[in-house]
């Protein structure tokens, strides 16, 4: 790996992945300053075959002296090096980036430009789709009636300034406002409609103050050092690389702040009566989540997936949401649109025959009638899990 | 043709921010342009429906002004910065002292940039050896930030160069 460091930026090049990445900001008062990166350029050069990736993601800030040395430099190397493809990966969230390298595929076809953006994710259109962003209210609203009395066990205090990053449609933003009055608070997300549906919200019930940002969990434009309590809520489990957005969540954590995280085991879910049809659907669930490189069976392993990533005193505690939390129709609700979402999109896009989907469905109406059955028990675990940022 | 959108008249707009320096100070050191864009347009991104988003590409139009006025200004007086806002449209003004000769650079930069070939011209700009063209700063706002440009006299010894800019509707 080759690497170097300027005040402001860093350019890297990584051989495995044949990605060089430039970092930071870019805005130099004379060509010269632009020595550093040309070089790792050039090196990279020498290495790659096939394809070049140049990864700008987080490349935040470049000037027109900065961009007009990387163009000529790549417009050069293109056309010295006709063998290679060099793609330029941009991000939505880096508002400008896309159409100022954009330009670049103009000059040379194997210059091409790609905003990562969509499909990052396996799960993510699953996880995008309106019918699930519904039912993530509900969820929120009966995991509140816990996590209210929980996150103080872990360090959340009024007048923190907080992240919730991976906030979904932000209602647990909104509850942590209301509740803990932070002195600032972030919500992030990738998904444009969760974040409309937030702001929404927000108007709607004249909530201010909770800034609302657009971005990769993975690689976050927020400032290192910045947040008391960072939470990253039933996400971990849904992102196939969950060690890359732990990473980040402590970069931005300050030290001796805290991170917190919920995940689930979907496996563990119960309800009786139909106890077993209940427990082999969910059984069926984790594996139907592996399959498209999620882990919903994440909970028990946010421990050592904390310890890990650099965090110390680490705290861990589980709960249960069930049926006698509030109006059992609440618990219906979230396990119907379950339902649908695993044994309609999923289950179909992974290629279940109708006997298989026909079963898979049985365990959710078990798990349905158990909740509103009046002698009826119906459990959904959660497991909480916190660690500090070492001083 | 000539499709170039003024800036709108200065009515209702609210003013949010005021810098006044000595250009001599300002024009000191480089990093006064990126330390000031990235100031304001933190300040300012505030109460935008996505302030993280909407300061990069402030910062990003605001710097690029700057860096102008840093490389062509005359020196000994006053640099006067103010950012004013008007529902989704933001309105920077800079007083940069000017002798003719700049004056006229600035003039003659604001003017072309409503000539129908200004992305081509930007985008050759972008491509071109020798060194960089000052005025691409300016054709750049213009091309990819769709800001409306204006200059005017401000005083014998000074212009007044205004960029409006709506950004949430670029970024759509
Ligand atoms: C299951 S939802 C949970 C949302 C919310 N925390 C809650 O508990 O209601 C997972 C969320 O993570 C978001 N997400 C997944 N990967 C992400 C990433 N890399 N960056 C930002 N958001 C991400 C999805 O858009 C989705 O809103």
């Amino acid at each position: 790996m080759l690497d170097t460091l300027t005040p402001t930026y860093t350019a890297r090049f990584d051989e495995n992945s044949q990605e060089l990445s430039l970092i930071g900001s870019m805005r130099p008062q004379h060509e010269a300053d632009m020595a550093k990166c040309l070089q790792v350029l050039e090196q990279s050069l020498r290495l790659v075959r096939g394809t070049l990736y140049i990864n700008v993601k987080r490349l935040v800030r470049v000037n027109n002296i900065a961009f007009r040395i990387l163009a000529a430099a790549l417009v050069n190397a293109a056309t010295e090096r006709p063998d290679l493809k060099i793609k330029i990966i941009t991000s939505s969230v880096v508002g400008w980036s896309t159409k100022k390298f954009g330009v670049l595929s103009a000059v040379n076809a194997n210059l091409i430009i790609e905003e990562y953006d969509n499909e990052f994710y396996p799960g993510q259109t699953f996880v995008e789709n309106s019918d699930f962003i519904h039912v993530l209210r509900t969820q929120t609203k009966m995991t509140w009636r816990h996590e209210r009395s929980i996150l103080p066990r872990h360090g959340l205090k009024p007048g923190m300034k907080v992240a919730d990053i991976c906030s979904g449609i932000g209602d647990f933003a909104v509850l942590m406002q209301k509740e803990f009055n932070p002195s600032r608070i972030v919500a992030l997300d990738h998904s444009k409609s969760s974040l409309a549906y937030a702001r929404g919200v927000a108007e709607e019930f004249g909530i201010s103050g909770i800034e609302y940002v657009y971005g990769d969990a993975s690689e976050m434009l927020l400032e290192d050092n910045q947040f008391d309590f960072v939470t990253c809520r039933h996400a971990l489990q849904v992102f196939d690389r969950p060690e890359l957005i732990l990473k980040e969540l402590f970069r931005i954590c300050k030290p001796g702040g805290r991170v917190y995280v919920t995940n689930e085991k979907n496996s563990h879910c119960l309800g009786e009566p139909h106890g077993e049809s209940i427990q082999w659907t969910y059984t069926e669930v984790a594996k139907l989540w592996h399959h498209f490189n999620m882990d919903i069976e994440c909970g028990p392993k946010s421990r050592r997936l904390l310890q890990d990533s650099g965090f110390d005193k680490i705290q861990m505690e589980s709960f249960m949401v069930t049926n006698l939390d509030g109006d059992p129709q609440d618990f219906a609700d979230i396990i119907e649109s379950w339902k649908n979402l695993f044994a309609g999109d999923m289950a179909k896009q992974r290629g279940d025959s109708p006997e298989f989907i026909e079963r898979f469905k049985r365990g959710f109406d078990d798990h349905i009638f158990a909740a509103l059955h009046p002698k009826g028990y119906a459990g959904w675990p959660i497991w909480v899990a916190s660690g500090r940022k070492p001083l | 043709m000539n499709s170039r959108a003024e800036p709108s008249e200065k009515t209702n707009f609210a003013l949010l921010l005021q810098f006044d320096m000595q250009i001599d100070g300002f024009s000191s050191n480089w990093a006064y342009c990126d330390r000031l864009s990235s100031f304001v347009a933190r300040m300012i991104g505030h109460n935008r429906t996505d302030s993280l988003l909407y300061s990069n590409l402030f910062s990003s139009a605001f710097n690029e002004l700057l860096e102008t006025a840093f490389r062509i200004h005359a020196p000994g007086s006053d640099f006067v910065c103010r950012i004013w806002r008007k529902g989704p449209t933001d309105r920077i003004e800079l007083t940069i002292p000017c002798d003719t000769e700049l004056s006229a650079f600035y003039k003659d930069a604001v003017d072309t940039l409503g000539e129908s070939n200004l992305a081509e011209r930007y985008h050759s700009a972008l491509f071109s050896d020798g060194p960089l063209q000052p005025s691409i700063g300016l054709m750049e706002l213009a091309v990819d930030y769709k800001a409306r440009l204006s200059i005017a006299a401000a005083g014998d010894r000074a212009i007044q160069l205004v960029a409006e800019l709506s950004l949430e509707d670029v970024n759509q």
